[in-house]
Formats: structure tokens, sequence, C-alpha cells
């Protein structure tokens, strides 16, 4: 048998799973909307025969595949952040940008709330073991910095330092971190609750402590093949069917909502510049 | 097609690959974001991070699969069968899962124990050498073992009947005619300690000047989508690693050659 002829099943497969057929599209998404990202692109197949395959990651990270590999439909970070460099930097169609759902950070405990943690000052205890995400990639990271310089002293500001475990990857692993009890406590989103609910409790932050609501954009990436085809499953997610997904899991649909939760209207979306020393360069 | 020919064109061809790999980094490679890189307190300490553990995970893993492996070749014994089989166990679950094991373990009751008794490992730098020791200890113990297979037994057999203790002729015949395996499972395990990032993320964080080794380092830069950051601590990585295998290579094989 010639090499060719040996290697040629080998260069079938390998096609069948590189090659982009028509009705199927990449999302290259932030782990923040994982849980219902996952459902809504289950449904959308069963609707459309469309099958819509789905990276998560951090915000930044997935960015950052999606650039390097030159490939991907749509691009879905966690934030505001993410989208706005992506913008800047050419990555995807800014006239495509849509608002899917509106998120608010919360304080995030073990459920039962073993610790009795109540308020961000709680978070400084001796002997608590807190955790955060990495405010270098990991948007919800971010917000955690901004309500911890905004609302705690110098005093309590190097008593939570003193706490701080540690930074996790990603959303996803800042809820996991309570789930297999590697913190007493985070700063996550208050949705973490509904993705794993036998473990996590969301404490709500009092509405001062809230600088900013959050929201996840989506928008046409520019290495997609099927701009139509993209922009159809933006529609859907934006639409009574995938909204209702996505509610499903309590994210906000509207700012509204977010503000009625919060008690208050707030500033929506935008950057935070992390200071420095949160992240040594 | 020679056999010299064939095979030494499969040598080139590995090479080529490797290297094509290695050299492509060139397109994204930014001098400014290398010089940046390489004055960084952060990516120094990263640097001395994860020479430091996977050297302390290595000999910790050599340390415990010396005398596995040598029970697995000469003794048979009760679980021995069970106890082979286990060992690519690290392999086959993939690091994230292997992580995620590891994070499991410290949510029974033992785990907890040891967490607040023995060490604190998740989150720490104790966590790092943990992820490392476990991912490396199986395939040390499937190096040396096949090392000492090589040895044959008859040897230690004669040193006996010359009145050496059962331990005196493993130190003095049995070691020294495995050292080629104990060199290559050295160099193995430490590279493969060194590059070790899904059990080390799962289970130790990602914190700047803590827990950053240069494999979590490069994750992170991948994360802020700084690509020329992430090109630059990619070298840096290539560079030692493969700077400090060469010199191992050269050194430990240089002794065993003697």
């Amino acid at each position: 048998m010639s090499l060719a002829k040996l290697l040629m099943p080998f260069a079938a497969v390998i096609f069948s799973f590189t090659a982009s057929a028509a009705d199927r599209l990449l999302v290259y998404a932030g782990a923040a909307s994982k849980p219902p990202t996952e459902e809504a692109a289950a449904l959308y197949e069963q609707r459309t025969g469309v099958k819509v395959d789905v990276v998560f990651g951090g915000s930044g990270y997935v960015l950052s595949q999606m650039k390097l590999a030159r490939q991907g439909d749509l691009y879905f970070p966690g934030s505001s952040d993410y989208m706005e460099k992506a913008k800047r930097d050419g990555d995807v169609f800014p006239e495509t940008e849509k608002v899917l759902v509106y998120l608010v950070p919360a304080i995030n405990v073990y459920k039962g709330n073993p610790h009795g943690i109540r308020t961000l000052k709680d978070l400084t205890r001796p002997g608590l073991k807190v955790a955060i995400a990495n405010p270098e990639g990991v948007c919800i990271g971010a917000y955690a910095v901004e309500i911890l310089e905004h609302e705690l002293s110098p005093d309590e500001k190097a008593a939570f330092r003193n706490n701080l475990a540690n930074y996790t990857e990603s959303c996803e692993k800042t809820a996991t971190a309570i789930s297999l009890k590697m913190a007493d406590a985070v700063i996550g989103w208050g949705v973490f609750q509904h993705w794993d609910p036998d473990r996590i409790e969301s404490i709500p932050l009092p509405k001062a402590q809230i600088p900013r609501v959050g929201y996840l954009p989506i928008a046409v990436s520019r290495f997609t093949r099927d701009r139509a085809s993209a922009q159809r499953f933006i529609d859907f997610l934006t639409g009574p069917d995938g909204q209702a997904v996505f509610a499903k899991y309590r994210y906000f649909a509207t700012p509204e909502d977010a503000f009625a939760w919060v008690g208050e209207k707030k500033p929506v979306g935008g950057e935070y510049v992390v200071p420095a020393d949160w992240l040594k360069k | 097609m020679s056999l010299r020919r064939g095979t030494v064109a499969a040598a080139l061809v590995v090479l080529a690959l490797y290297g094509g790999l290695i050299a492509s980094l060139a397109w994204f490679l930014d001098p400014e974001a290398l010089a940046r890189a390489l004055t960084s307190e952060r990516v120094l300490f990263s640097i001395r991070l994860s020479l430091f553990a996977a050297t302390v995970a290595t000999l910790l893993a050599l340390l415990l699969a010396t005398p596995a492996a040598y029970a697995l070749s000469r003794y048979s014994f009760p679980g021995k069968e069970a106890a082979e089989t286990v060992l690519e166990f690290p392999i086959i679950v993939s690091p994230a899962a292997l992580g995620a094991i590891l994070l499991i373990f410290f949510n029974n009751p033992l785990g907890e124990w040891v967490q607040e008794s023995v060490a604190r490992f998740v989150f720490t730098f104790a966590g790092i050498v943990l992820a490392q020791f476990v991912t490396i200890l199986g395939v040390a113990v499937r190096m040396l073992k096949a090392a000492f297979d090589e040895v044959p037994a008859e040897l230690e057999t004669v040193a006996r009947t010359l009145g050496a203790s059962p331990a005196h002729a493993f130190r003095t015949v049995t070691l020294p005619l495995a050292k080629r395996g104990l060199v290559a499972a050295f160099i193995l395990a430490w590279a493969k300690a060194m590059g070790e990032f899904g059990a080390t993320l799962m289970v130790a964080g990602t914190m700047a000047m803590r827990t950053e080794t240069l494999p979590i380092a490069i994750f992170m830069r991948l994360a802020s989508a700084d690509i020329e950051g992430t090109v630059a601590l990619i070298v840096v990585l290539v560079t030692i690693g493969l700077t400090a295998l060469h010199t191992a290579r050269r050194l430990l094989q240089g002794r065993v050659d003697a």
C-alpha cells in the first residue's frame, strides 16, 4: 500500500473535524454565560438544524483564540471591557453588537452561609479565606477590585488581601471555588447561585456598594464566513426564546430589571482600570 | 531508501516539526515585549517559581518512584497488578481532570483533615508541587521500572552470594546499571513538571508573585488578549526549559558514560 493510500483515511477523518459546514456556527464565549448559552445553543440547533459550537473560557482568552485561529462567527464576552477591545482591534463588526442580558455583582458563599457573611466588611474578618477572579483577564475580577477599592478603607483592604487566598482563572472557576469549598467567600455574579443551587448562595451587596451593572454583549466576528447566519443566531438570542433561556438562569433581560434587583439605578457597562498593585506587571 | 537515510530523514522531520513551530513564534515576537518580560519582577518570580517547584516535585517523585519501581520490577506482592495499572492514570484523565480530582479529594473528610492539620495545598506553593508531583509520579515509576527490568536479576544474586546485603546489592549493582534509565526518568519528569499547567491551574490558582508559574503566566497573558506578551513568555519558557534540559543531559549523560 502506498503512503498516500495509507494516509488517506487519516486525512478524511481530520477533514471531517475541521471542515466548516454551512449549517454550523462557532461562538467564542466568555464563561460568564456558560449554562444558559449551552442551553440556548442546543435549542437553536433543535429549531433550525444549525449546529452551534461554543468555545468557553475567559473573555480575553477566547478573544486571543479567535484572533489566532482566524475563525469564528460570533464573539460573546462576559463583559463590555473585552468587547470594547475587540471593537478597537477590529475583531468584530461594531454595528452588529447587541446587549443580551445584564448581571449584578454579589458576594457568593457556600449554601447555608456557614460563616455568617452579610457584608463586604465581613470579608476582612481574620481567618476567613476569600478569592476573586483574576482582575487581569477575567471581567468579574475587575468588578471585584472596583468594589473593594471603592468601599474598603486602606486598613480594611489590607485585611481583605490578607484573607485573599488567590485569583481564579475564569468566571466559572470563581463559582467552582465555592462549590468545591476552595474559599469561604468570593465576589462573583449574583447568578452564580442559579448555576449550582445546591451549593452556592449569593449575598446581595447593598445598593450603595454596587458601582456598575455588567452586561453581556455579543457581536459578529470579522472572521465569520456566513455573516447572515451569525446574525440570525444573535436575533434568536435577543428574541423571546433566547431571552427565556437566560431568564431561567435569572440573568436580567433589561437594565431596569437589574436596577430593580439592586434597588436603584446604576451606570451600565464601561471599562474600569484596575490599579497596578492588584496586577503586578 | 536505505535504513540510514530513512531513519535520519525521520529524525530530521521531528526536528523540522518542533523547530518550525518554535521558529514560527518569530511572527508575533516583539523585541520590546521580550525585553519587558525579561526585566519584569513578576516574570523573574515566575521563572524562579517554575524552576524550583519542578525540581522539588521531580526529586520527591523520584524518591518514591525509585523503590516503588524496584519492587514492581523484582517482587510479587498483593496489589502489584493494580499498582501497575494505575501508573498511567494521570495521563489518561488529563491534567484538568487530575486537578479537579485533587480538589474533590480536599473536599472529603480526609482531604479536609490534611488541609487543616498537615499542609494547605489549595491556592498555595505546596499545591503547585503536589499537582506536578501527582502528574509525574506514574510516568517516573513506569520509566524506572523499565530501567530496572533491563538489569539482569542474576547480577544481584551474584553480589549476594559474594556477601552483599540486598540493599547493598541494590546500591552498588542495580542502581549504577540503571543510571541511564534514572537520568531519562529525571529529565522527562522534570520537563513534564516544568510545563505542567492544567492541574496546577486548578489547584494553585493564578495569582502573580504567589502561584503564577511560567505556564500559568502564559495562560494569563492569553487571557488578557495580549498575544505579543504571550509569545515573549513562551520564548522565555522554551529557552529556559531547553537550555536546562540540554545542560542536565550533558552533565548526567557524561557521568553515565564515564
